[in-house]
């Protein structure tokens, strides 16, 4: 292997441009040899494509990119891969049909036949290798997130990588599983890989990283700064930018992850009320979608904000499923409002006063394709009969004024949800599931993705409800926004609410309940 | 608006990629591409009395499309219009053969009713088979075609074939002249105002109930439908069953009118171009109205290029399926174009 | 009992080799309704290479040629002008059928069927009552074999699987999703041409419009039958093929009791079941993939 002087990684005046979006904008920075680097900022920074164009996946606009002073053309995998460069994707990369073994091999060097025991013999040593504790006979699909993260990063160094970039790869974990992760970081920087690390967090960087570069809306703030001695306080500021004088401190730091949030509201839940959401030992069957459901026991009492944490895929989705009607209870009994709901159609739970902010925002939540009035009036049309008449202009006129009253910057109504940012898009479903009659609201990731001004803005909207008499079922993988905004804290794994915490908040404590670990 | 021109003028460009096919292929075939596409222009639209021709083909396609427009709004892929307009048809016609006799005011409205039902029942099946089990309908829909063809070889050969009947061609008895609702020419009031009700119904039912807003939204992302709370089955259900009706009634209006009797495999394109008259239209009901005098032409261009031209009529289907491999192209090159133009407009 | 088995063999074999058409492009993420037309693209330019050159493999290269070139421009109409599968496909069936028609109208005038003076060489007396059969059903275990290696026990294969399910992480290890499926089809489109001259040229020596009558979509609905794996796909096809064969048995032995016509429609039977029965088994292989502009992605 050539090992040169300068840096292992640099680029100069790197552009990327979407339609009209750009996402990065003359951007240039050096990474040195052997190190942990960090890239940061809020979602939308332009911080996954410029892990794409470091790996050869995005061909930038202009600019240009070296690794170890050797010129890449850029938009090339295959040239990236060859020089050493390899990525490990957010939302993870692997063929779910494929076994361990399968997955390794398709991204090798080197063709011809195999047999399923040649393929097993030729990977398990390399899992091993990496310490990846998983059999290569086993399918991607059937594997637990933190695994296939590492079965994701043991596919990446089948070639001989130098560079590793992982994009925002502590999203899926646990506080505990975070931590194992770095130790593995630190251990392949030992092994001389240079490493990017995608992160939005500041305790993270802190925690792990060497330098750290924050991007914010396409451009480089600053970067590399060495981590050492760098005030977080000030990250803080770089990466939220100059809207950072109107949120508190404390709302800053539970933004940018820079401390554990304290829980900061006084609003204390009247614990006698009625529940407006209880589920009494609540079981499922297992399907495609997660794992079963198994004795869930929980209440959501007006005027509270219910928090979900837990590892993603630990049951939080058949959860929301469940409450919404979209998956059959096999046993137990679930009541909205004290009236038994356990085996009403969804429509009649909405009639009740669900609201549901869905985990997929433009899967689920949207029809992208389908102009803004119609994906608004949805929820209103179906409270009625099939073929009753509708007005579509009075339709039309009734979603601009909701949607003006919700600060949504659109054209058109007739305008396709498609063309919204994901901050507007959010903000749409919100006045369609937060009107006067919501009782209880399922709050499903409705943060996922959105940059800092779009978060700070789902949170008000949050709380309002709230103060509105509303009860709320927050559901997020990521603590610091949990511990910021719920009144109380449930943690879910496996299908099952294992504990439950009430304010002040331990996050060793939760981080512990996400991974079993009882103390 | 700008998405309106972008989508017509991506259809016209591409139906022009599509007649340059066929004029490659008429040209290997040994045929001359420009006297092909002038006879066929002649045929269409341009000798005396096109626009005659084009209604009396047109009208039956219109109906049938309108149906495939609903199922395909609603995301089903009910490829099965041709075996649903020959149960509609064969429906309608034992209810002729069993009423023989009565006065038509009470024969033809029950043939009707029966040739709705019949189509409505051709789609039921996989309509069933695809919101309950989850069987992909574009198989079942498409099998169901190749069965209602038997089914109909069957009935014209055997329950309700016709003695007198001479050549190889099986058909039924004809139709006593009372129950007919057109003469052979194929065009009359009735037909006329049968297709403008059932235009006017089905605007009515797209554009202004709740029905048509939800089934549109469920056919572009079900899911999101679902977790709003919506029973989708009942709106896939009511969309076969729509479209199956339409279809049947499409075939009852084709015996009862110009053809006055059924004929093992007759209009066998006709399914099939009705899917491209909706898809061509974008799924809008109007549009429909138009493209379906359109393809009306082409069908009657089929009757005219053997007899008067000497061409074989399979350049028609030719012509028909090239359009089908481009209808739903999409390239960015004319969004572009048309942006360009806009901002030039603009600027000026 | 050796009738049956090679009345099966010969009713399934075509079918065989365009089930594999179907499943090397399933795998590579296309639904291939444009089997049917292939398939008797292939059909037509072997009897009609056989009558115009008198030359078999003259033929033979004509269909596979042409077959390819039809399923080059499904690829360029799907992957890069992002038409609908199922639509792009049934158009590509519609020009194969019309196509067809047009040739042997341009040629022979208007007759109906077209009669080619030998066709694909036969087993041959050393197997006994097979003998009538083709060469082309002995090979189609091979081809069979030779398919489940390439698509099971190969990287080309995973690479090629992951194109059709995963395209990003294909691109991941720098495959290029678009150009694996042109592959997976042209390899289609060559199957599909043996398909269509084993049914023209296998036992009959005969071409006529519209003879696939469905195979195609029969082969398609087998590949969903059979999960989209190679042999059980196969396996699906000769079922099918069997359930033709029961009818035609039936009708020797129940005579004009029961409707000759009605007989004809058991395969397509057969093909609701087996789509049915996998919905069942497997909670529903959605093949319809949205209208791509009309739906969400």
């Amino acid at each position: 292997m050539r090992e040169g002087a300068g840096p292992v990684f640099a680029c100069r005046g790197v552009t990327v441009r979407y339609g009209h979006v750009v996402a990065l904008a003359g951007v240039g920075v050096d990474f040195e040899r052997g190190m942990i680097h960090a890239v940061v900022g809020q979602n939308g920074a332009g911080k996954t494509t410029f892990a794409c164009v470091v790996a050869g996946l995005v061909e930038p606009e202009s600019g240009e990119l070296s690794i170890d002073g050797q010129a890449l053309s850029g938009g090339d995998v295959n040239e990236a891969r060859s020089a050493g460069v390899e990525l490990v994707h957010q939302s993870f990369a692997l063929p779910p049909s494929f076994t361990v073994a399968e997955a390794m091999q398709f991204g090798a060097e080197g063709g011809g036949l195999y047999t399923k025991s040649m393929l097993e013999k030729r990977w398990q040593p390399h899992l091993d290798g990496l310490d990846v504790r998983v059999s290569a006979k086993r399918r991607i699909r059937d594997l637990p997130i933190e695994t296939q993260q590492g079965v994701e990063i043991a596919r990446a160094l089948v070639t001989d990588a130098k560079l590793l970039i992982l994009d925002e790869p502590t999203a899926v974990l646990s506080p505990e599983g975070a931590q194992k992760l770095f130790e593995r970081v630190r251990r392949l920087k030992a092994l001389g890989v240079t490493v990017i690390l995608i992160l939005h967090k500041i305790r993270e960087v802190l925690a792990v990283a060497d330098t750290v570069t924050v991007l914010r809306g396409g451009r480089l703030v600053e970067g590399p700064i060495p981590c050492a001695g760098v005030d977080a306080g000030r990250l803080a500021e770089l990466i939220i930018g100059p809207a950072a004088h109107s949120l508190g401190e404390e709302e800053k730091a539970a933004l940018t992850g820079a401390a554990i949030p304290t829980h900061s509201d006084d609003i204390s839940a009247p614990a006698r009320a009625v529940p407006i959401l209880e589920m009494k030992s609540v079981s499922t069957r297992p399907d495609s979608e997660g794992p079963a459901l198994d004795a869930v026991s929980l209440a959501v009492r007006p005027g509270e904000i219910v928090g979900v944490a837990g590892v993603e895929g630990n049951g939080q989705r058949t959860l929301v499923r469940a409450i919404s009607s979209l998956i059959h209870v096999t046993n137990g009994r679930i009541a909205i409002e004290g009236r038994d709901m356990t085996v009403a159609p969804l429509g009649e739970r909405r009639a009740a006063g669900l609201r549901v902010i869905p985990f997929e925002r433009n899967v689920e939540g949207l029809s992208l394709t389908s102009a803004l009035w119609e994906n608004w009036s949805a929820r209103g049309l179906l409270q009625k009969p099939l073929l009753s008449a509708i007005s579509p202009s009075g339709l039309r006129r009734r979603c601009a004024a909701a949607l003006d009253a919700w600060d949504v910057r659109y054209a058109d109504v007739g305008q396709r949800a498609g063309s919204l940012s994901g901050g507007n898009a959010q903000k749409v479903i919100l006045s369609r599931e937060m009107d006067e009659e919501a009782r209880l609201i399922l709050a499903a990731q409705p943060t996922r993705g959105l940059d800092i001004g779009a978060t700070a803005f789902v949170w008000d909207a949050l709380r309002k409800a709230r103060a509105r008499g509303c009860g709320i079922l927050f559901v997020s993988s990521d603590l610091d926004e949990i511990f910021d905004i719920c009144d109380r804290v449930v943690v879910m794994l496996s299908g099952r609410i294992v504990a439950e915490f009430r304010p002040p908040f331990d996050i060793a404590a939760v981080g512990a309940a996400m991974t079993g670990v009882t103390r | 608006m700008t998405d309106r021109i972008v989508s017509v003028l991506r259809a016209i460009v591409f139906i022009g990629i599509g007649l340059a096919l066929c004029g490659v292929i008429f040209e290997i075939a040994g045929y001359s591409a420009p006297l092909m596409f002038q006879s066929i222009a002649d045929g269409a639209f341009l000798r005396s009395g096109a626009l005659g021709h084009a209604l009396r083909w047109g009208l039956p396609l219109f109906i049938t499309a309108v149906g495939v427009a609903i199922s395909f709004r609603a995301g089903y892929f009910n490829i099965g219009a041709q075996g649903q307009f020959y149960m509609g048809a064969i429906a309608a016609a034992f209810v002729a053969e069993w009423l023989n006799g009565w006065p038509a005011m009470i024969v033809i409205p029950a043939c009707f009713v029966a040739g709705m039902t019949g189509g409505a029942l051709w789609a039921l099946w996989p309509g069933l088979l695809r919101l309950k089990s989850g069987a992909d309908e574009v198989i079942t829909t498409l099998m169901g075609n190749f069965l209602a063809s038997l089914v109909l070889v069957y009935v014209t050969s055997g329950p309700l074939k016709d003695p007198s009947g001479s050549g190889q061609q099986a058909s039924s008895r004809p139709l006593d002249a009372a129950y007919r609702i057109s003469t052979s020419y194929g065009l009359s009031p009735t037909i006329v105002a049968l297709a403008v009700l059932v235009g006017v119904l089905m605007w009515l039912l797209v554009n202004r109930t709740a029905f048509g807003v939800l089934a549109g939204l469920a056919g572009r992302n079900p899911t999101m439908v679902e977790w709003q709370g919506a029973r989708i089955w009942r709106i896939g259900l009511a969309s076969f069953l729509i479209s199956g009706a339409l279809a049947g009634l499409a075939g009852t209006i084709e015996l009862m009118g110009p053809n006055g009797r059924l004929a093992g495999g007759f209009l066998p394109g006709h399914g099939f171009t009705a899917i491209l008259i909706a898809l061509v239209a974008g799924l809008s009901v109007a549009g429909t109205a138009f493209v379906a005098l359109f393809f009306g032409g082409l069908a009657s261009a089929a009757l005219f290029l053997p007899v008067m031209a000497g061409l074989p009529s399979a350049a028609i289907d030719i012509i028909n399926a090239a359009i089908a491999l481009f209808i739903t192209a999409k390239s960015g090159m004319i969004d572009r174009i048309v942006k360009f133009g806009r901002r030039a407009w603009t600027r000026s | 009992m050796d009738e049956i088995i090679v009345a099966i063999l010969r009713s399934g074999t075509p079918l065989v080799y365009v089930t594999l058409a179907g499943v090397i492009a399933q795998r590579a993420g296309i639904w291939h309704l444009g089997l049917e037309g292939l398939m008797i693209t292939g059909a037509c330019a072997t009897i009609l290479g056989i009558v115009l050159t008198g030359s078999l493999a003259l033929a033979l290269l004509i269909a596979v040629v042409l077959c390819i070139v039809g399923s080059i421009l499904f690829w360029f109409v799907v992957e890069k002008l992002r038409a609908n599968q199922i639509i792009a496909g049934l158009g590509l069936t519609g020009l194969g059928l019309g196509g067809t028609s047009l040739a042997v109208q341009s040629i022979f005038g208007a007759q109906a069927a077209v009669t080619a003076p030998f066709g694909l060489p036969r087993l041959g007396p050393a197997f006994g009552a097979y003998g009538a059969l083709s060469v082309l059903v002995l090979l189609m275990p091979v081809f069979v074999f030779a398919i489940w290696v390439l698509l099971r026990r190969t990287r080309f294969g995973l690479r090629l699987a992951a194109s059709g399910e995963h395209p990003f992480a294909a691109r991941g290890v720098g495959v290029n999703p678009s150009i694996m499926r042109l592959v997976a089809l042209v390899l289609g489109g060559a199957l599909c041409a043996l398909a269509g001259a084993e049914l023209a040229a296998g036992s009959l020596q005969i071409f006529a419009q519209n003879m696939t009558a469905g195979r195609g979509f029969m082969g398609f609905a087998a590949v969903i039958f059979g999960a989209g794996h190679p042999v059980g796909a196969t396996f699906a096809a000769i079922f099918f093929a069997v359930v033709g064969a029961i009818g035609i048995r039936a009708q020797l032995v129940f005579g004009d009791r029961i409707p000759h016509d009605l007989l004809l429609g058991l395969p397509y039977i057969a093909t609701v079941f087996g789509i049915w029965l996998s919905a069942k088994l497997r909670g529903g292989a959605r093949a319809a993939v949205g209208f791509g502009e009309l739906r969400d992605p």
